[in-house]
C-alpha cells in the first residue's frame, strides 16, 4: 500500500509552483508538451533510481518526486497557461 | 545568455523543484528538511531567472503571489504551534505523536502524518517552512532583478 502523505503534500507542493509557470507567448522560446513528456520519463528514471525516500518500502519509485512533478503539470495545465 | 543554456535551463528547474520538494517530504527523518528543500526549490526559480531574466522567465512570481505564500507559511507555523497550546498548554505540542496522551484521539489523528512513522506535525512543519524559504530566497533574487530595472529607468528620467 502506498503511503498517502508524501504523496499529498508533494503534489501541493508541486502545484502552486506549477501555478507559476506562465511562459511568455511572445518569447522564441517555446516548451512545449514533449518537453513535459520528456521531463516525465526522466522523473520516473530518477525516481526509480532513489528507491522509496526516505526508508520507505511502498513501492519501488520516490512517490514524493513523482507527486511533486505531477502537481507541477496539473497545476500548469489549470492556472498556469500563458 | 547562450541558446543552450535557454533551452536547458527550464527542464533542470522542473527536476530541481520536484528533487526540494522530496527533500522537504523526508525532513522528519533525514539530514535537511523545510529550509534545504525551499532552498532547493528556490535555486531552480533562481537559475530561471538568471537565465532568461525577470521578463521571460517561465516561472513568474508575482508580488501578491510571493505575499500570500509567505502569510501561509508564517500563519500555518503559528497556527500548529498554537494548537498544540489550545489543545494541551504546551506551544508547538506535536498533536499527532501525543507522547504524554493527554489528547483525544480524534486530534490526534487529524494532525497525524500518514506515513508508517507517524511524525506528527513535523513533516507539515517542514512543508510550510518550505514554502517560505521558497518564496523568501526567490523575492531577494527578483528584488535584486527589479531594481536593476528600476535604476535604468531613473537613470533614463
Amino acid at each position: 500500500m502506498v503511503y498517502i502523505g508524501p504523496v499529498i503534500v508533494g503534489f501541493i507542493i508541486g502545484f502552486i509552483v506549477g501555478t507559476r509557470i506562465k511562459p511568455n507567448i511572445a518569447s522564441n522560446l517555446k516548451f512545449p508538451a514533449s518537453v513535459y513528456v520528456l521531463l516525465a520519463i526522466v522523473i520516473i528514471f530518477i525516481a526509480y533510481q532513489q528507491g522509496p525516500f526516505p526508508w520507505y518500502t511502498d513501492s519501488v519509485f520516490a512517490n514524493g518526486l513523482i507527486s511533486a512533478f505531477a502537481g507541477i503539470v496539473i497545476g500548469k495545465l489549470t492556472f498556469g497557461r500563458g | 545568455m547562450s541558446t543552450i543554456l535557454k533551452i536547458i535551463a527550464f527542464p533542470a528547474s522542473v527536476i530541481l523543484i520536484c528533487y526540494g520538494a522530496l527533500t522537504i517530504l523526508g525532513g522528519h527523518i533525514t539530514p535537511g528538511g523545510g529550509f534545504q528543500g525551499g532552498a532547493i526549490m528556490a535555486s531552480g526559480i533562481i537559475f530561471c531567472l538568471v537565465v532568461y531574466g525577470l521578463d521571460d522567465s517561465p516561472i513568474k512570481f508575482t508580488d501578491n503571489f510571493m505575499a500570500s505564500i509567505e502569510s501561509i507559511g508564517a500563519l500555518g507555523y503559528v497556527f500548529l504551534g498554537l494548537a498544540g497550546l489550545f489543545a494541551t498548554g504546551f506551544f508547538m505540542y506535536n498533536l499527532g505523536v501525543d507522547i504524554y496522551h493527554i489528547v483525544p484521539p480524534y486530534i490526534v489523528n487529524i494532525f497525524d502524518y500518514p506515513d508508517p512513522l507517524h511524525a506528527g506535525i513535523i513533516p507539515y512543519l517542514n512543508f510550510v517552512v518550505g514554502l517560505k524559504v521558497l518564496v523568501g530566497l526567490s523575492a531577494v533574487v527578483i528584488t535584486f532583478l527589479e531594481s536593476e530595472k528600476l535604476m535604468k529607468d531613473m537613470e533614463s528620467k
